[in-house]
Parts: C-alpha cells; sequence; structure tokens
C-alpha cells in the first residue's frame, strides 16, 4: 500500500471508507496513481469499484478519508468543480439533445465561445470515427456508437482524470475488442490519467498499466498485469486472475505435502501449517519425460475440446487437477483412462495460508 | 375436426382490432358525440320565456355572444385564470413529482398515497374545508390579524377560488408529470454534474427538458379541470366570479335558456380544443 507519495503522482485516495447506514462498504483504502497511467479497478460484483470511482468523481460523499488530485484536496469540492470525465456504464447521453450537442455540452458549461465548442466536439467526433453522425439523437444510435459519443464527450474537456465505469460490459465481444483498443489508444495519445472499472479480468491485464484487485471493500493487490498474475499477493487474486488449480496441503519440515501424499516443492516462503496449494492449468505439462520440480501420476478422466485449448481432467489421488494445452493438429495422442505423469516447476506452485479465500 | 380452424388472416389484420374498440366507440357515440351534437344543435335554436326552445335555424345565439362585451370578458376571464391557476398548481407540484420521482421503496409508495388521497373526498367536501379554512374568522385570516398585519378578504372573491383549485388540482398535476417524468434518468443528471453543470444549471439544461413531456400533460390537464370547474368557483366565489361553467349553469339551471347555455358549452370545447392544439404542439416540438 503506498505510504509515501512518488514524484508523478496524480491521485491519491486516503484513508476512504463508505457506510450506507449501518453497512460499511468500504472500510479503508489507500491507493496513488501516478500521472499518465491508465489504472485498472478489477473485482467481483458488489466489491465496491462503482463506489470508489463515484467517491473520485463527487458523486458519492465518503464517509471517512480525502481525496487529493495534483497534491490539491478535493474531497469537499463540489462534482462540476473537479473537472473530472466520466464515461457512465449505461453511457447516460442527454437523450434531448444530438450528438454534437451532447459533447459540446462540457465545453458550454466552461463557456467555451459556441464556434470554439463546435469544432472541438467536431474535432472529438472525429476521433472516435463519428463524424458523420454529429447530427443523430442518441436513440438513433447502436451501443457501440453511444459508447464512443460518451468517450469523445468526456475526453473533450480534457479532464484532469478519466473514469470509465465498465463501458465495455454492454457491447458484443467482437466490438469490445474493438473498443478495448481503441480507448487504451486514446488515453495514450492524450496522456491522461484514467481509472478503469471492470469485472472482466482481460480488459484490466491487456489494457491498463496497473491493476488494483478489489474484494469486498479493500484491496487486495496493487501492481502490473505481470505481477498480478505471475504473483499473486492471495489465493483470491489468484482464483480471481486467471483460471487455478487448487489442492489442499500442508507445510511441513520436508516440504509440501498434498492430502494425497505427494511431495511438492514451491518457490514461496511460509511458516509451517495448513496451506492450499494452487498451480495455473497450461503451466502443467500433461506427459512429463524430463527432470521436472514437481512431479505427479495420475489418470485422464476427462477430455473437453474447447477451441484454442483442450482442457484435461486428470484424478491424481482422489483430487482432480486441470491442465491446459494449446490445442495440436490432428487427434490428441491421449484418451479418458490414460496414465500421465504430471509436472511443472516449483516457480509455478503457488502456497497460501489454508482457509483464506 | 381435428384442430381448431385458424382465424380468417383478416382478422389479425385489423378487424379484430375494430371488433375490441367498438364497445367503447359505442359508448363514447351515444354518451359524448350525440349530446354535443345536441348542444350544437341548440346553439342553433331560438329559446323561449320560461325555458322553451323554438326549433329553428338562427345565429342569433352565436351574433349575441360575440358581440356582448360582457361574453367575451367572462370567456377571456376564464381562461386567463384557468391558466394562472395551472401555472400556480405547475409550480407548487413540481417539485412535490420530482422528489417523488426520486423516492424509493414504501417511502415512495407511502408518499403517493398521500397525495393522492384527496381525490377520495369529493370536491365539495374539499371546498367546504377552504371555506371554513379561508372564511372572515378562519385560522388564516385570524393569524394574519394577529400579527398585526390588516386582514385580507380571501372568500367570496377570486383571492379564494385561486388558492381552492389550486389545491384541488395538485394531485392531477403531481400524478400527470410522474407519468411523464420517465425520460429523467438519475445517471443523466449525474453526467451534466461531473461536465461542469452547477445544480441550477443542470436543471435548466437537462432535468426542465427531459421532463417538458410531463409539464405539458399536466398543464393541458389541469387547465382542462380548471376551464370546467364548477363546484369550487360557485361555493367559494359566492356569486362573485364568473367564470364560463359557472355561468352556463346559471343560464341552464337558473334563466332556462337552453340556447344560450349550450352556445357557451360550445365555446368551452372550442376552448378545450384549442388547448389540445397546443399540447401536440408542444410535444411535436418536443421531438
Ligand atoms: N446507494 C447505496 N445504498 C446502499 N448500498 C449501496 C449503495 N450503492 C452501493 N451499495 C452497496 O455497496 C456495495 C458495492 O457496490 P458497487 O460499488 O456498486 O460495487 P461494484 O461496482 O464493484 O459492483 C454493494 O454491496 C452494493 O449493494
Ligand atoms: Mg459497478
Amino acid at each position: 500500500m503506498p505510504t509515501t507519495s512518488a514524484p508523478d503522482e496524480h491521485l491519491r485516495l486516503e484513508g476512504i471508507g463508505v457506510s450506507f447506514g449501518a453497512v460499511n462498504v468500504i472500510p479503508s483504502l489507500d491507493l496513488s496513481v501516478r500521472k499518465g497511467e491508465m489504472v485498472a479497478f478489477l473485482g467481483p460484483s458488489g466489491c465496491g469499484k462503482t463506489t470508489t470511482l463515484r467517491i473520485i468523481a463527487g458523486l458519492n460523499k465518503p464517509s471517512r478519508g480525502s481525496i487529493m488530485v495534483g497534491g490539491r484536496d478535493i474531497t469537499h469540492l463540489p462534482i462540476h468543480d473537479r473537472d473530472m470525465g466520466m464515461v457512465f456504464q449505461s453511457y447516460a447521453l442527454f437523450p434531448h439533445m444530438d450528438v454534437s450537442h451532447n459533447v459540446q455540452f462540457g465545453l458550454q458549461m466552461r463557456n467555451v465561445p459556441a464556434r470554439e465548442a463546435e469544432k472541438r466536439a467536431a474535432q472529438a467526433l472525429e476521433m472516435v470515427q463519428l463524424g458523420h453522425l454529429a447530427h443523430r439523437k442518441p436513440k438513433e444510435l447502436s451501443g457501440g456508437q453511444q459508447q464512443r459519443v460518451a468517450l469523445a464527450r468526456a475526453l473533450v474537456i480534457e479532464p484532469s482524470i478519466l473514469l470509465l465505469d465498465e463501458p465495455l460490459s454492454n457491447l458484443d465481444a467482437k466490438l469490445r475488442d474493438e473498443m478495448r483498443v481503441q480507448i487504451r489508444a486514446l488515453q495514450q495519445q492524450s496522456g491522461i490519467t484514467a481509472v478503469f472499472v471492470t469485472h472482466d479480468q482481460v480488459e484490466a491485464l491487456s489494457m491498463c498499466d496497473r491493476v488494483v484487485v478489489m474484494r469486498g471493500g479493500h484491496v487486495e493487490q496493487f501492481g502490473t498485469p505481470t505481477e498480478v498474475y505471475e504473483r499473486p499477493a492471495t489465493a483470491f487474486v489468484a482464483n480471481f486472475v486467471g483460471r487455478t488449480n487448487r489442492l489442499k496441503g500442508a507445510l511441513t519440515a520436508e516440504g509440501i505435502l498434498t492430502g494425497a501424499g505427494q511431495q511438492l516443492r514451491s518457490a514461496t516462503r511460509l511458516p509451517a501449517g495448513a496451506v492450499d496449494i494452487l498451480v495455473r492449468p497450461h503451466r502443467i505439462r500433461l506427459q512429463e519425460t524430463g527432470e521436472a520440480d514437481n512431479k505427479v501420476q495420475g489418470t485422464v478422466s476427462t477430455i473437453t475440446f474447447i477451441g484454442d485449448l483442450v482442457q484435461y481432467g486428470v484424478s491424481v489421488g482422489g483430487e482432480e487437477i486441470v491442465v491446459e494445452e494449446a490445442t495440436r493438429r490432428g487427434r490428441s495422442p491421449l484418451a479418458a483412462g490414460d496414465s500421465v505423469t504430471l509436472g511443472w516447476s516449483a516457480e509455478d506452485t503457488l502456497i497460501y495460508p489454508a482457509g483464506e479465500k | 375436426m381435428s384442430a381448431a380452424p385458424a382465424l380468417p388472416r383478416a382478422w389479425r389484420d385489423g378487424q379484430l382490432a375494430v371488433l375490441l374498440l367498438l364497445p367503447i366507440a359505442l359508448i363514447n357515440a351515444i354518451g359524448f358525440i350525440l349530446p354535443v351534437l345536441n348542444l350544437a344543435r341548440y346553439s342553433f335554436n331560438r329559446s323561449r320565456i320560461g325555458g322553451g326552445i323554438e326549433q329553428v335555424f338562427t345565429w342569433e345565439n352565436w351574433v349575441g355572444l360575440l358581440s356582448d362585451p360582457f361574453y367575451l370578458e367572462l370567456v377571456l376571464n376564464s381562461v386567463w385564470i384557468s391558466l394562472a391557476i395551472t401555472l400556480t398548481t405547475l409550480v407548487v407540484s413540481y417539485p412535490i413529482a420530482l422528489y417523488l420521482h426520486r423516492a424509493s421503496g414504501s417511502w415512495r409508495t407511502f408518499l403517493t398515497v398521500l397525495v393522492i388521497s384527496p381525490l377520495l373526498t369529493s370536491a365539495v367536501v374539499r371546498t367546504y374545508g377552504w371555506i371554513a379554512i379561508l372564511t372572515d374568522d378562519g385560522p388564516v385570516v385570524s393569524a394574519i390579524k394577529a400579527l398585526g398585519l390588516p386582514a385580507p378578504s380571501l372568500m367570496f372573491n377570486i383571492k379564494g377560488v385561486f388558492i381552492g383549485l389550486t389545491e384541488i388540482l395538485m394531485p392531477y398535476m403531481i400524478l400527470a408529470l410522474m407519468a411523464g417524468f420517465g425520460r429523467l434518468d438519475p445517471r443523466v443528471e449525474e453526467a451534466a454534474r461531473t461536465l461542469g453543470a452547477t445544480p441550477a444549471r443542470t436543471f435548466r439544461k437537462v432535468i426542465l427538458p427531459l421532463t417538458l413531456p410531463g409539464i405539458a400533460l399536466g398543464c393541458l390537464l389541469c387547465f382542462v379541470l380548471a376551464v370546467s370547474s364548477f363546484i369550487t368557483p360557485k361555493l367559494m366565489g359566492g356569486g362573485r366570479v364568473f367564470l364560463l361553467a359557472t355561468e352556463i349553469y346559471d343560464q341552464a339551471i337558473v334563466t332556462l335558456n337552453w340556447p344560450l347555455a349550450s352556445t357557451l358549452s360550445i365555446l368551452v370545447l372550442i376552448v378545450f380544443g384549442a388547448a389540445l392544439w397546443a399540447y401536440s404542439a408542444v410535444l411535436r416540438r418536443l421531438d
């Protein structure tokens, strides 16, 4: 957790807490976002992502703590003075204005002369490739187009921070991929500091410089996509970011013992006691022939073809381990009932104190 | 026969709709169109002393009405007062409707029931209630006097009618406003705020335009109800406030001049037509 401010820090949350009535939704949250970076709030539904974003925008008042932008305390600044560009999950376009006037709105509120506002709105719409639809009403646009208008409307005011609340969740898969690339490109071109709320790990990992993994109103881990994926701070993060196998075991003087009695090696250091052992399915080799830190015998029980991947269910001493391999041309050489030797390295063996979820 | 015969295609293509609309069309024809046509006919007949109607075709009711300054003033007065009452009702009802629109759960249900509950008592009872409140030795006048201010006269003049009608029309206005607030999404208001709009500018540029359909509907409804209101002006006006509806009553029941009463009624209908036209013009401009 950041305690001292980085020199290029732009946004800082200090001890932010939120209670709705008696429910303590966010106990205490600290966060530091650098200038020009895009940070993802990633977590399951209901963990407080939207609430935190709304607090930054001023739409919700924190019960405790303070918000700083560029070293200035804005905790008590009214919404309209905060200079934030917000993209809502439902887009929230003004239904009574055409696209151009939607984009001009923020400029009008800043008393930009009409001519210039019109010109800048046109430029912003070109930027999201919607120049030709400037005179349509929002209801005459598709979801993806509305999304881009919302983005142009938020960016045209050149806000101090861009806030995006699950902006892609209402789009179909293909459009989502396109918009992911486009939003990231726009954010990097303008060098704007951005906070991106999502429950989709692919979005968080692929678009953002750093990821805040949230759970139940607190931060589980704050790091780069690689850190979060390769070195998850908790079992929850490992489970939430990417798929993983989970075995029960114990850490003893001799090493790690699984429930089924196999001895494993891990690069992680922990005090002795009951542990959960986590291994990513695609880090396990199915037919280990050479040397490996961890080697266990098992029997293939299921084979599932899922396009790019083939998923094998392998039963090992009563527990099921999932192994994923890239699909190869031709039929899989394995069949259910075959014996296999699974192998994986100590670095890929993550251990956490048992019971942590 | 193994299966039920399929409906003839033509039925699906509209005849069924016509059939379903027939009962209400019939009721409307007998209960509304025919009497109105009858009124229109009376307005071209001649009245006889003692309430008789002479079945001749004459323009004299219309000519008399449109050339008599008393009636012209009556019409203008009625329209003007009704517009003023409608506007006042709108101003006092709008914040309540907006609050109700934003309230949620059982609190909203409770408040909505509270707003509608006056409709459960008849306008007569509520008018008498207002008479008791506004009369010269009633609580309002007494309170004003106790403050050492000159005592106003609130009863048996236009002030009383104004106050009474405004309150009586409020539930209709609030319900109509709420029915027209569908486009008002709290996220859209929030979007305006994050884009730099102060609460006042958010109201002017976003909330007000988005609630215009409700405002138009509420104003149409309350204007029509105000123009045709009879009990409240009759009781609270004390015979000193002349409005269209009370004059029609006097002509029909007191003077027994049915042709003139009919002519005035048709005039009211024309005023309603104009109001409806204005309403649809506003709606067309909104879209
Ligand atoms: N206005 C509110 N009143 C009461 N509870 C709320 C309110 N807004 C959000 N919550 C609760 O706060 C928690 C976090 O909500 P939210 O920030 O929307 O989660 P997320 O965006 O991560 O899905 C949820 O449990 C939600 O029920
Ligand atoms: Mg959310």
